[in-house]
């Protein structure tokens, strides 16, 4: 065992107070941002949209018609979807939720941004190709997917949050494959079904609320980094 | 605290003799209880049942049939490897994420030791997972009667497919200790499963085919009925898969805090030998050749599995007898059924068959395992009838009708002697007129001759399609109407004495009556 770093500070916190923006008020939202390994998150999202933009460039696509075409930028909107959910987990636990006003709307700001990060860096991503089913249905799945990673955040914490988009991609492959509809499995639906859209916002939704509200469900057994 | 690899070198231990496999038996058990795969396992079950079990029952009840979409196109390894990954992931972040790295570096055990045990149990439970879904899903299907033999092989592969995936997915969160760990480990899951179904359906030959999810070549239609399983692709997949885990393992003995020097030289020589025999095994794939009854490795193979299943053939009919393999029994009143009214016509006519026998079916790379043409040989001549996929109704839909209708151009495509290509378009007309003869109107053949799944020569003579409805018009159509407005007398006559120049391609259209 050794004692390095014991007396020095948190290399993050250095990090944060090097970078603090100039408006006072936008200094909690930062920290909070910050706590939630937010800009981290923020690269995960952009590597997403570049992994979007060459699969569509390179036509990556799986053989098969329409609903194959689909599955790679369903994995890139999965994906983007479980790197938010990640950002959930708060590492303070009782003292900031005894202490902190704002946090509800810390993790509602927080998750909304983040979800137009998403969209916005697969928009960009998506001008590597054509996107099947266009930026509508690309708008619709992540916040859909999102919300089902908040409703996972709110109901197994936010370190296993991740399993529910990776759940529903596997459910929406499944379906695609064969050719079910239901609105719930908005993917499979047509870009501007409306049952599809009303399923997936209501989703994301109450996903929001929730996670407005409770945050995220927490392990006293477990610290993230 | 320091994080995991940033911890010193920790003195090696003295050898802990005897009580070391104790000791490490105590700390599996802990880990088992402790880990978080067990909570994953319903979701899991949830998918494999929606995407796995509940697609395949569409399918007519033959093991090869029932097992291709989930063991031939891998869903089932699809429903575990993103979860498998991401918990391995998280439980292998767990000393980073709670900063207790130099707490367990410090502790009794050399730390690659402890992380062994970490990955073991969630290895454990994730492999235990998998087989207790596969066998409910195989002991459904035998309660259902599924006929042939289960694919095992393959049930192997899928086990080595989630122990990579859980060794990789360890090592990520390992080398990566963030909680962004967990689900980067399962989307790079995500995306090898994806990516390798992608170039497993465009790659139907080459190192291609050791991805886990390329299903070109490995079903055959008739395995596990007419001619065994061949297990040459299988090991070289569970070669591939295994040597992935004990490399991504290896990797997380060598960073200096993992144990001392020789600990460290071990793990290093743990990371060459995975890396060896993942290579030997993409290697060995490279050299797969589409044989009669799957993928042959030359390397692997054993010619004992070239013999065909030995079975005591079912038969039915009274003039005309169709035999099937037993596990085929069940559609011996339907083939028997549909080709009754061709062979009526064709009765009494050189080279009319005077029985059916049912052949192995052989997949093509060019054809896929629904191009299966028969052949007529043989004093007295005798139909050889390839069926696997094709002429079961419900394989890819299809009705009983449209399987009737498939079975009787066959025959009769046989019959003028067109073989393997489209045929003169004498051979075409005359084989018009003898499907029109056997109740297929002329308008109802295009379509016919588009539908999926019939040799290439069907679509090249037909429409586009079944949903796209062409006309039965032409000079090949105007031909065969000739024919067929003939009295059954006189056409009767006609192709007895020139059925021996229709074959051999040596009549025109207009010397059709």
């Amino acid at each position: 065992m050794t004692a390095a770093g014991v007396h020095s500070q948190a290399p993050r916190a250095t990090h944060a107070s090097a970078v603090r923006p100039g408006p006072a008020w936008l200094w909690l939202p930062w920290l909070y941002l910050v706590s939630r390994r937010a800009p981290a998150a923020l690269a995960l999202l952009a590597g997403c949209g570049a992994l979007l933009w060459a699969a569509l460039h390179w036509h990556w696509y799986v053989a098969g018609g329409p609903a194959a075409q689909m599955l790679f930028p369903l994995v890139t909107e999965a994906g983007a979807a479980t790197v938010i959910t990640a950002t959930t987990y708060g590492p303070f636990g009782e003292p900031e939720r005894a202490t902190g006003r704002w946090l509800p709307y810390l993790r509602l700001g927080a998750a909304v941004t983040l979800t137009a990060a998403a969209i916005g860096a697969l928009a960009v991503g998506s001008t590597g190709g054509e996107l099947y089913g266009g930026f509508a249905a690309m708008a619709r799945n992540v916040a859909g997917m999102t919300g089902v990673g908040l409703l996972c955040a709110v109901v197994l914490g936010g370190m296993l949050a991740w399993a529910g988009p990776i759940a529903y991609w596997v459910l929406a492959e499944g379906a695609l494959a064969n050719r079910l509809t239901t609105p719930w499995v908005w993917p499979a639906r047509p870009p501007l079904d409306r049952g599809a859209a009303i399923c997936a916002y209501l989703v994301f939704a109450a996903g929001l609320v929730l996670i407005t509200v409770r945050g995220a469900h927490e392990s006293v057994r477990d610290t993230a980094t | 605290m320091t994080a995991a690899t940033d911890a010193p070198v920790r003195r090696p231990l003295a050898p802990a003799g005897g009580g070391v496999p104790l000791t490490a038996a105590r700390l599996l058990r802990l880990e088992l209880r402790h880990n978080t795969m067990p909570w994953l396992l319903p979701l899991i079950a949830a998918l494999f049942w929606f995407d796995t079990y509940r697609p395949s029952t569409a399918t007519p009840p033959y093991w090869v049939l029932r097992t291709f979409w989930n063991m031939g196109q891998g869903h089932t390894i699809i429903d575990f490897a993103p979860f498998v990954a991401g918990v391995a992931a998280w439980v292998g972040s767990r000393d980073g994420r709670r900063g207790t790295a130099d707490l367990v570096t410090a502790a009794a055990r050399p730390r690659w030791a402890v992380q062994l045990a970490a990955w073991a149990a969630t290895a454990i439970w994730a492999v235990g997972g998998y087989l207790a879904f596969v066998g409910a899903l195989f002991a459904l299907y035998a309660h259902q009667g599924v006929r042939g033999q289960p694919p095992w092989w393959w049930v192997a592969v899928g086990a080595a497919a989630v122990l990579a995936f859980s060794a990789a997915g360890f090592a990520v969160g390992a080398l990566y200790p963030s909680r962004f760990a967990a689900p980067l480990a399962a989307f790079g899951a995500m995306l090898a499963m994806l990516m390798s179904s992608q170039t497993g359906f465009t790659h139907t030959s080459g190192w291609a085919q050791i991805l886990p999810t390329n299903s070109n070549g490995n079903f055959q239609a008739d395995s596990g009925m007419l001619y065994p399983w061949l297990p040459d692709l299988p090991i070289v997949r569970t070669m591939f898969l295994a040597g992935i885990a004990v490399a991504a393992l290896g990797l997380l003995g060598l960073p200096a805090a993992a144990g001392g020097p020789r600990l460290r030289l071990a793990a290093a020589v743990t990371v060459l030998a995975g890396l060896a025999a993942a290579g030997t095994a993409a290697g060995l794939a490279g050299t797969a050749r589409l044989g009669p009854h799957g993928l042959v490795i030359p390397a692997l193979h054993d010619a004992a599995n070239d013999r065909p299943i030995a079975y005591t053939p079912d038969c039915a009919g009274g003039g005309f007898r169709v035999c099937l393999n037993p596990d085929y029994g069940s559609e011996l009143a339907h083939v028997t059924a549909a080709l009754a009214p061709v062979v009526r016509e064709v009765a009494g006519l050189p080279g009319a068959p005077v029985r059916a026998t049912q052949v192995a079916a052989k997949y093509s790379a060019g054809e896929g395992q629904g191009g299966q043409a028969m052949t007529i040989s043989g004093h007295p001549p005798v139909l050889g009838m390839p069926l696997g996929a094709l002429g079961i109704p419900g394989a890819f839909g299809w009705t009983d009708g449209e399987t009737a209708g498939q079975l009787q151009l066959l025959l009769v495509h046989a019959f003028v002697g067109a073989g393997n290509g489209v045929g003169t378009p004498a051979q075409q007309a005359a084989q018009a007129a003898l499907l029109q003869g056997a109740g297929l109107p002329f308008a109802s053949q295009p379509n016919l001759l588009g539908s999926v799944g019939l040799p290439s020569w069907a679509p090249a003579t037909g429409g586009p399609g079944p949903t796209t409805p062409v006309p039965a018009t032409g000079p090949i159509y105007a031909a065969a109407r000739r024919l067929a407005a003939m009295p059954a007398g006189p056409r009767h006559a006609w192709l007895a004495a020139h059925l021996a120049a229709l074959r051999a391609g040596h009549v025109t259209l207009a010397q059709l009556p």
